[in-house]
């Protein structure tokens, strides 16, 4: 079995910029509706205001966070699937066979990083296949290849973990042993853990 | 910039991988590889295969909106049709001749150039001026009215009736070129034909364009970004690279590669946590829009107090920081000294509570900003363009210059002059486009009150330049690639009339879409589009890099579209000119001449049938950071600035003289320092009990200006929504979500509500650029800005401040 | 309203209310058999069995509205290993094909009463499963509003609930037809007698299981607001505030308590001697109550759908 990959996303320096989102949908002709990679923005604390003075004082935090599937070890959207349409391949890379799925939605509802992508129009479900023919020719997925800050990165999850950390507990993300995610994260400095978040999701329509 | 030696010409494709090896055969960095490499992972990236025949190409082609970046695409054709977007493969992930990766916009480029808007044949206007109702013609008919309307206007009212507007949509482009006006193909033809109306600066930077000359002389940038490495301190006023320069391999880019270098503190001075505060800023500094020169006059209050100014620089370098050095002629009193300290005319101490009263900046962030700014060393002092897109920008500009020289870190690595950051910049040609036999101009920003009350335009009340007074009515415009005619100039709805107005006004749109102006055509002409033509496009700002791109002809001009050299040939033969105009050119012939005189000045960039394969050449520059200045600080006598004293003027006597001669308008002043002016819908305006919050309109991630405004996976991706703070919202029971009325005596806009602590409280910004789109009702439901902005212009520049605004917001 | 989950919460209703309605017609059956006659008992209970099977299908059929694709639908039953979806598909078609062996076998009066007896058992205990499985369903763990031990408690409830007063109400239909009939055929009157006697003691039984119901229904719905308020994630946050938005769970409660409740309680005393209309008019008003707070309060569970994460 090929090793696994993931993910590593170095949010400190991710402007939610979308150029990973928008390549994603022009690789793979992604209708409006259906995002394969979603860019969350997560903002948070508050003003202090001296109305004598006539001032204003933020504290106040921001950072995004670009996600699509993290092809996790331990994965709801393929525990729920009826089908076996959402299975988790040889290779570690989890997706759907199309050939198979009747679109009942449930790993939509289960996955917590909304990565299973409903396509109204083929009634089926349909997600990041981590751009397995891109892979396969050599090539990063397009995402990766398209992220004008350099935040975005593939790899074996093994090294990436080796020489990023093994986070993955950030807010809004949820706890990583729900599904175990290869997903690495340089946390943001204002990053705040998972269980223990102040801010909102800012663009829950855009996710 | 002078010419370069190029040091890394890449003059075959360069995959990663055989960039890699290219690199290491040179010896080159190891650490010039990509991702992958550096992860220890998969193979680099090669370029996807570009099989012949009917099959799939790969073909290079360009952005060239106006965004100060400049991207290659490199696009995926079949069947005529473009079916993927890939950018640039060539280089690596570090500074060294990066792959300039393409933004959210140019990744969607497709779906602007296959877009439902694309205008397909040409047309006459049928209905009333701004209706939308257009009869198709054909190009012959095309050439034949505007040769007419041209021939007509020239014999009533002389070139000077012929204006070229303000239009950027091409501006990266060499011969499709749409900006400045002088350097397009329309400018070459007007010349060809007596010359027409111009107009100076831009809706970019007039403020601080015009300040400039006073200041230091001539326009002066700041240090390159790659020197941010070199500052122990950066301070940044309004100034939002990581949206607004989103290029990667321009200055977001490099931008964070010096930031991920250095650690380098960065304070972001912003009414918004903008993205360049989310990503770069160790701290954010909210302000009120307008009232930067009341901060730096409060900074610099905590600096003389505590003597903390580079006194030494101040003496040498400037005149009129200190009475001592104010030139001859001026008041006592007039110094910067004086005017903070409260011994000049307005007898105000400009203590740190009174700035804080102004700017909202509390007094003791205040007093601890100006401790810091002077204690680093270097500490670089950088504006973009938002402060001064003002109805005071003007000081404004000035005054962020003045805290840089006080200082005294200007001319030195890690320092900076308080402008916006300089980028190498390779030496190329242009497209030549003669002479303007007319030499008058007007601002940017008034030329609609030149459609209505030309006669009592003059040098002093408005501005005019080159002659004393306009002597003629515009009365012809060429729009070709802008949206300025309408949607990005101010107070459309003022804007709309005025334009409705003289029957005898002619208005030629050469565009791609059925944009908000080309809806004001009388004659309508599509163009084709950049990857339905070839041409070279000029690099963007990139720290230090450079490069150009040669931008094929991807797919074949679809409709009936031409390429604007095309139609500008048809109205040349027409007018008689087309010899003159072409010099038997074709568009390639002519992309093959201006490259053949770039060989001239940088030889290293390849022959046109190489670099159409090659499709982009690259080159670091020799020097490394640009430091301007250098020379003068190193010596001032010998490298005197253009100022009449030669020095940085913080009093600026020229100023004073205008300040004494010029007709200005109730309310507006110049002054001869950069004082803070109380000014029209600024944050002391009584007008704010109606209309209580300040409305900016910062420049977003979903569209260049209004270009890629129509493109659906960039709206879905980046909605058009006003930011609002919790306490405004709250105020007005306003949810996240909402769609709320933005109101003002100008017009109102109906748009979604964003509720955000992203933004100062009193504050709200609607993202300039959005496609005006009234109902019937005449509600804007497009979310354009400009329905609320004013058409007064800045005292000085006659500048457009569309960021000075006040408006009331309401639920709808 | 969520018209999107609006099959979900068909199927999921429907079903219940057949599991429910077999395991009170069971039940109804045991306890009646001791004091009357077998075609006695068969006379009353029949109509209500065959109404089960087509109302089952129905639901199976409505369920498939919420499928993208249901081209691929024989895959479904692929992931028995692990996805509770396949198991409560399989449980519900078994639960449907064992209901109708048995109706089928009641109605032709095949095998021995014995058999029958023990074959209604097997596709009660089935059915009960399916219920149980359903609700397994549900119990996502990142679906802080669903994935409680107030689901299966709540989903059984329903079943219950809805089950005995469907039978409540098919028996007074059920007797009503039949008196009209037999009065028109003049029928034994004996026999008539019996039926009704049946129908007022059954009917007293469903009054009195209806109200115990409720109580429970009573208990788990705070339990399950609680539940939410005390989880503190934003998931959770979301799904106590659509579960308290807009009034639909008042309205919900009223009417559960108006028809399990109060309705529930006058058809227990009025059974023992109240008029048959009477009868009538409160075991099928208090069946539609329930049956509109049961799809209210089953619009609001699909409504507390939040997920966390992102
Ligand atoms: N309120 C407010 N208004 C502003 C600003 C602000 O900050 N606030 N900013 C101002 C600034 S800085 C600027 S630079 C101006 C920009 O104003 P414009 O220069 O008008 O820029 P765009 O809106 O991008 O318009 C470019 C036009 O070019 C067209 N175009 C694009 N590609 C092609 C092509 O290949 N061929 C042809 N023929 N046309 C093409 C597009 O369709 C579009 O209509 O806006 C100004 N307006
Ligand atoms: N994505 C994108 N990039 C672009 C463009 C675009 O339309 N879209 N336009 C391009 C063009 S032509 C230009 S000219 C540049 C424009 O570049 P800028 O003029 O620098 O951009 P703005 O967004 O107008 O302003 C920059 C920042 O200044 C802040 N600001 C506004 N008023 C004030 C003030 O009074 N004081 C201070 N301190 N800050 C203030 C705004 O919130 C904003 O974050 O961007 C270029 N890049
Ligand atoms: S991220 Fe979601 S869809 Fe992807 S493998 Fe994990 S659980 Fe499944
Ligand atoms: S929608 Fe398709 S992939 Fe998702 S759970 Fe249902 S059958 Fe499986
Ligand atoms: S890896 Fe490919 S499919 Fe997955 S998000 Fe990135 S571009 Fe999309
Ligand atoms: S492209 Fe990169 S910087 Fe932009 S949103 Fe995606 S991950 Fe963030
Ligand atoms: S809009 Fe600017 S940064 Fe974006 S792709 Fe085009 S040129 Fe590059
Ligand atoms: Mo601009």
């Amino acid at each position: 079995m090929a090793q696994q990959l993931g993910f590593w996303i170095d949010q400190q320096y991710c402007t939610g910029c979308k150029a990973c989102q928008v390549a994603c949908k022009d690789k793979h002709d992604l209708p409006l509706g259906v995002t394969w990679r979603r860019v969350v923005e997560y903002s948070g604390g508050s003003w202090s205001t001296d109305p004598a003075a006539g001032t204003f004082a933020p504290n106040v935090f921001t950072y995004y966070t670009s996600i699509s599937c993290n092809h996790c070890d331990d994965p709801i959207c393929v525990a729920v699937c009826p089908t076996t349409a959402m299975h988790k391949g040889a290779d570690g890379i989890v997706s759907v066979d199309p050939a198979k799925c009747v679109g009942c939605r449930f790993c939509e509802w289960a996955c917590p990083y909304s990565a299973p992508q409903f396509d109204p129009t083929a009634g089926v479900m349909t997600k990041c296949d981590l751009c397995a023919d891109e892979l396969a020719e050599g090539r990063d997925p397009a995402c990766v290849a398209a992220c004008p800050s350099r935040v975005l990165h593939y790899g074996e999850i093994a090294d990436l973990r080796a020489e990023h950390g093994d986070r993955a507990d950030v807010a809004p993300l949820p706890d990583p042993s729900i599904t175990r995610p290869n997903l690495v994260i340089t946390p943001h400095r204002h990053a705040e853990p998972t269980d223990a978040g102040t801010g909102t999701i800012t663009n829950p329509e855009e996710i | 910039m002078t010419t370069t030696t190029p040091r890394t010409p890449l003059d075959t494709p360069v995959t990663r991988r055989s960039f890699v090896a290219w690199s290491a055969a040179a010896g080159g960095a190891a650490a010039a590889v990509g991702t992958g490499a550096r992860l220890g992972l998969l193979p680099l990236t090669p370029a996807r295969a570009a099989t012949g025949g009917d099959g799939p190409r790969q073909v290079w082609s360009a952005c060239m909106v106006n965004c100060g970046s400049r991207c290659p695409v490199l696009l995926t054709v079949e069947d005529g049709q473009i079916t993927r977007v890939d950018s640039d493969p060539t280089g690596g992930d570090d500074l060294e001749l990066p792959q300039i990766r393409a933004c959210v916009r140019g990744r969607a480029i497709r779906q602007r150039v296959h877009n439902p808007d694309r205008l397909k044949h040409p047309m006459r206007r049928v209905g009333p001026r701004g209706s939308g109702e257009f009869e198709r013609i054909s190009w012959d008919e095309a050439f034949d009215a505007v040769a007419e309307a041209l021939r007509s206007t020239i014999d009533r009212y002389g070139n000077e009736a012929v204006y070229l507007n303000y239009g950027t949509g091409v501006l990266g482009a060499t011969v499709a070129c749409s900006w400045p006006p002088a350097a397009t193909g329309v400018a070459r033809l007007m010349n060809l034909l007596g010359g027409y109306l111009n107009h100076y600066s831009d809706y970019s930077t007039a403020q601080i364009t015009t300040a400039y000359p006073f200041h230091y002389g001539e326009w002066v940038s700041g240090n390159s970004f790659d020197d941010l490495v070199n500052s122990q301190l950066v301070v940044l006023f309004g100034n939002n690279p990581h949206e607004t320069r989103m290029s990667g391999g321009g200055e977001l880019f490099v931008t964070t590669r010096a930031k991920q270098a250095s650690q380098v503190r960065t304070i972001v001075i912003d009414p918004r946590q903008s993205e360049t505060a989310v990503t770069l800023a160790d701290e954010w500094v909210p302000i009120r829009p307008n009232t930067d020169a009341a901060l730096v006059a409060g900074l610099a209050h905590v600096m003389i107090s505590e003597d903390l100014q580079d006194q030494a620089f101040l003496d040498r370098y400037c005149v009129g920081f200190d009475e001592d050095h104010l030139p001859d002629g001026a008041a006592p009193g007039s110094s910067y000294r004086s005017y903070v300290l409260g011994r000049g005319p307005d007898g105000t101490p400009k203590t740190p509570d009174w700035a804080a009263a102004i700017t909202g900046v509390p007094a003791g962030t205040i007093t601890r900003l100006a401790r810091e700014i002077a204690g680093a060393k270097p500490c670089s002092i950088n504006q973009g363009w938002g402060p001064q897109r003002h109805s005071n920008g003007e000081n404004s500009a000035r005054a962020v210059f003045t805290l840089a020289a006080m200082i005294g870190q200007i001319g030195v690595p890690g320092g900076g002059t308080g402008g916006r950051e300089a980028a190498y910049s390779m030496a190329t040609a242009a497209f030549p486009t003669l002479k303007n036999p007319v030499s008058t101009e007007v601002s940017v920003f008034n030329w609609t009150d030149a459609i209505y009350r030309h006669d009592e335009m003059t040098a002093l009340s408005d501005g005019v330049r080159g002659a004393d007074r306009l002597t003629a009515p515009i009365r012809f415009i060429w729009q070709y690639a802008g949206n300025a005619l309408v949607n990005q100039h101010a107070d459309i709805n003022r804007t709309a009339e005025i334009l409705s107005e003289p029957d005898d006004l002619t208005i030629v749109v050469i565009d791609h879409q059925m944009t908000v102006s080309a809806r004001y055509a009388d004659i309508l002409l599509p163009d084709a589009s950049t990857p339905e033509q070839v041409d070279l496009a000029q690099q963007g700002s990139a720290g230090a890099l450079g490069y150009l791109v040669l931008a094929d002809r991807a797919i074949e001009p679809m409709w009936e579209c031409r390429p604007v050299y095309d139609i500008l040939t048809g109205v040349a033969e027409r007018m008689g000119v087309a010899d003159e105009f072409t010099e038997g050119r074709s568009q390639e012939d002519w992309v093959r001449e201006v490259l053949a005189e770039t060989r001239k000045l940088t030889p290293a960039v390849p022959d046109f049938e190489t670099f159409r394969r090659q499709g982009i050449y690259k080159e670091m520059s020799p020097d490394g950071p640009v430091v301007p200045l250098a020379d003068f600080r190193a010596d001032p006598e010998a490298n005197p600035l253009s100022t009449p004293s030669g020095k940085i003027e913080i009093y600026s006597a020229a100023l004073q003289e205008i300040a004494d001669t010029w007709e200005l308008p109730e309310g507006d002043r110049v002054t001869a320092l950069p004082e803070y002016v109380e000014s029209r819908e600024g944050p002391e305006d009584p007008l704010r009990e109606r209309y209580p919050l300040q409305l900016i309109g910062h420049h977003y991630k979903s569209r260049t200006h209004s270009t890629y405004g129509n493109v659906p996976w960039l709206q879905e991706a980046h909605p058009q929504e006003m930011w609002i703070n919790p306490a405004d919202a709250a105020d007005r029971d306003v949810r996240s979500g909402d769609t709320v009325d933005v109101v003002n005596d100008r017009g109102r806009v109906r748009i979604v509500a964003r509720v955000t602590p992203r933004i100062a409280p009193g504050v709200v910004s609607i993202p300039q650029g959005a496609w005006f789109a009234p109902d019937a009702d005449g509600v804007d439901l497009g979310g354009s800005v400009n329905t609320l902005t004013s058409l007064h212009p800045s005292p000085l520049a006659k500048g457009n401040a569309q960021h000075t605004n006040l408006v009331e917001v309401t639920r709808t | 309203m969520p018209v999107g989950e609006l099959p979900l919460v068909l199927f999921t209703l429907l079903t219940q209310m057949s599991v429910g309605s077999f395991v009170a017609l069971g039940a109804v059956h045991v306890l009646a058999r001791r004091r009357y006659p077998a075609a006695t008992v068969d006379r009353l209970s029949d109509p209500a069995l065959y109404a089960i099977g087509p109302v089952m299908v129905a639901a199976l059929a409505v369920s498939l509205l919420h499928l993208g694709n249901p081209v691929n639908l024989l895959n479904v039953l692929n992931n028995l290993g692990s996805s509770w979806l396949s198991r409560e598909i399989l449980l519900g078609c078994a639960f449907t094909a064992l209901g109708a062996a048995f109706a089928l076998c009641q109605w032709r009066r095949w095998l021995t009463p014995g058999v029958r007896q023990a074959v209604a058992a097997v596709t009660a205990v089935v059915g009960l499963v399916f219920v149980w499985a359903s609700a397994q369903v549900y119990l996502i763990p990142t679906v802080p509003a669903w994935d409680t031990w107030t689901t299966p408690v709540a989903f059984l409830a329903t079943t219950f609930l809805l089950g005995c007063l469907a039978v409540g109400a098919a028996f007074v239909v059920a007797a009503s037809v039949r008196t009209r009939r037999a009065a028109a055929q003049g029928a034994r009157p004996e026999a008539e007698a019996e039926v009704d006697a049946m129908l007022r003691s059954s009917l007293r039984g469903i009054g009195l299981t209806a109200i115990a119901v409720l109580a429970v229904e009573l208990l788990v719905l705070p339990a399950w607001l609680l539940g939410l308020a005390n989880d503190g994630s934003p998931a959770a946050t979301a799904a106590a505030a659509a579960l308290t938005a807009g009034g639909w769970l008042h309205l919900r409660l009223v009417l559960a308590v108006l028809g399990g409740g109060v309705l529930a309680l006058f058809l227990y005393r009025a059974a023992a001697a109240g008029g048959r209309r009477l009868l009538l008019v409160t075991a099928g008003s208090a069946f539609v109550l329930v049956l509109v707070a049961e799809t209210v309060g089953r619009v609001q569970f699909f409504e507390s759908y939040a997920r966390i994460g992102i």
